[in-house]
């Protein structure tokens, strides 16, 4: 079982929450190239390692978050607590 | 306030209970229940003083649930919760709050008695131990894969705990907790009890 450090609810399951993929930034629509939106839409980096993703928290406070997680060893570093902020831009 | 339509609860079907008094389950799908939703630090946030996690008696009698941010659930008779219904009108200016009747559109159940934790347990993941989940807490999870609204609210000493889901799981959740509870001897009141009459269930 993978648990899942929601900002507001705390660890939860996460069968609990739906997984957002990865999170980057949208660029800008009066200056992106073709090219950049499609590396925006459908290109994914997928390391064996970090990676910065968004999460759903659907059964508990139904608020996205971001965080980082191993995709090697599915460990969280520096996960939001409860209240804090930081989860809320995902 | 619109005159209150009959109530009907969603629970039809009931089962033969035990009599070991260490578990009891109620539907008290009846009790009066509004939803409101605001700005989460915003001044009807400051005027429910019931932050997200936490629940409240208001001195009306409501029970006041801070059920997700920016959102809180009015638990209680009709002309209590009016009276904090009433209370959010006026923040018009830097807060939008919308407060919504909800008493025929959840089901609400009661499950209570020193075995409650354990029976919660069998069809919810989280930890319902007392540093996890004092009295006074309030959190939203899946039972029995439906996603409820869980608010722990002890009785005279009494381990309680309420469960709110959307009235068409109604039958089902009753059912699941029925399962869950029947090893522990679960005792059960099918009959839409309003929410003073099932405090008094407890205990």
């Amino acid at each position: 079982m993978l648990l899942v450090p929601c900002p507001n609810c705390g660890p939860r399951n996460s069968a609990d929450l739906r997984y957002g993929g990865e999170s980057h930034a949208r660029p800008d629509p009066a200056t992106a190239s073709p090219h950049e939106w499609r590396a925006y839409l459908y290109l994914r980096h997928n390391p064996a390692g970090w990676l910065r993703e968004t999460w759903y928290c659907r059964s508990g406070c139904r608020r996205w978050f971001a965080l980082e997680r191993n995709t090697a060893t599915n460990e969280f570093r520096d996960p939001p607590l409860p209240g804090d902020k930081r989860g809320g831009a995902a | 306030m619109a005159d209150a339509l009959r109530f009907e609860s969603p629970v039809t079907r009931s089962h033969p209970a035990g009599e070991s008094g260490g578990l009891t389950l109620t539907d008290s799908s009846a009790t009066v229940k509004w939803l409101v939703r605001a700005f989460d630090e915003g001044p009807a946030a400051a005027c429910l003083q019931t932050p997200f996690g936490s629940s409240r008696q208001d001195p009306s009698g409501a029970l006041v649930l801070g059920s997700r941010p920016g959102e809180w659930i009015l638990l209680g008779a009709q002309d209590a919760v009016a009276r904090v219904v009433e209370s959010l009108q006026g923040f018009g200016s830097g807060d939008f709050v919308t407060a919504v009747e909800w008493t025929h559109g959840r089901a609400m159940f009661r499950v209570s008695g020193r075995h409650a934790p354990r029976a919660l347990e069998k069809v919810c993941s989280l930890d319902w131990s007392d540093p996890m989940t004092p009295d006074g807490a309030v959190t939203s999870a899946s039972v029995a894969k439906v996603i409820c609204d869980i608010a722990r609210d002890d009785c005279r000493g009494t381990l309680s705990y309420l469960v709110l889901c959307d009235r068409s799981f109604g039958q089902y959740v009753f059912d699941a907790l029925i399962d869950a509870g029947r090893e522990f001897g679960l005792t059960v009141v099918p009959a839409g009890l309003s929410f003073s009459d099932t405090q008094d269930t407890v205990g």
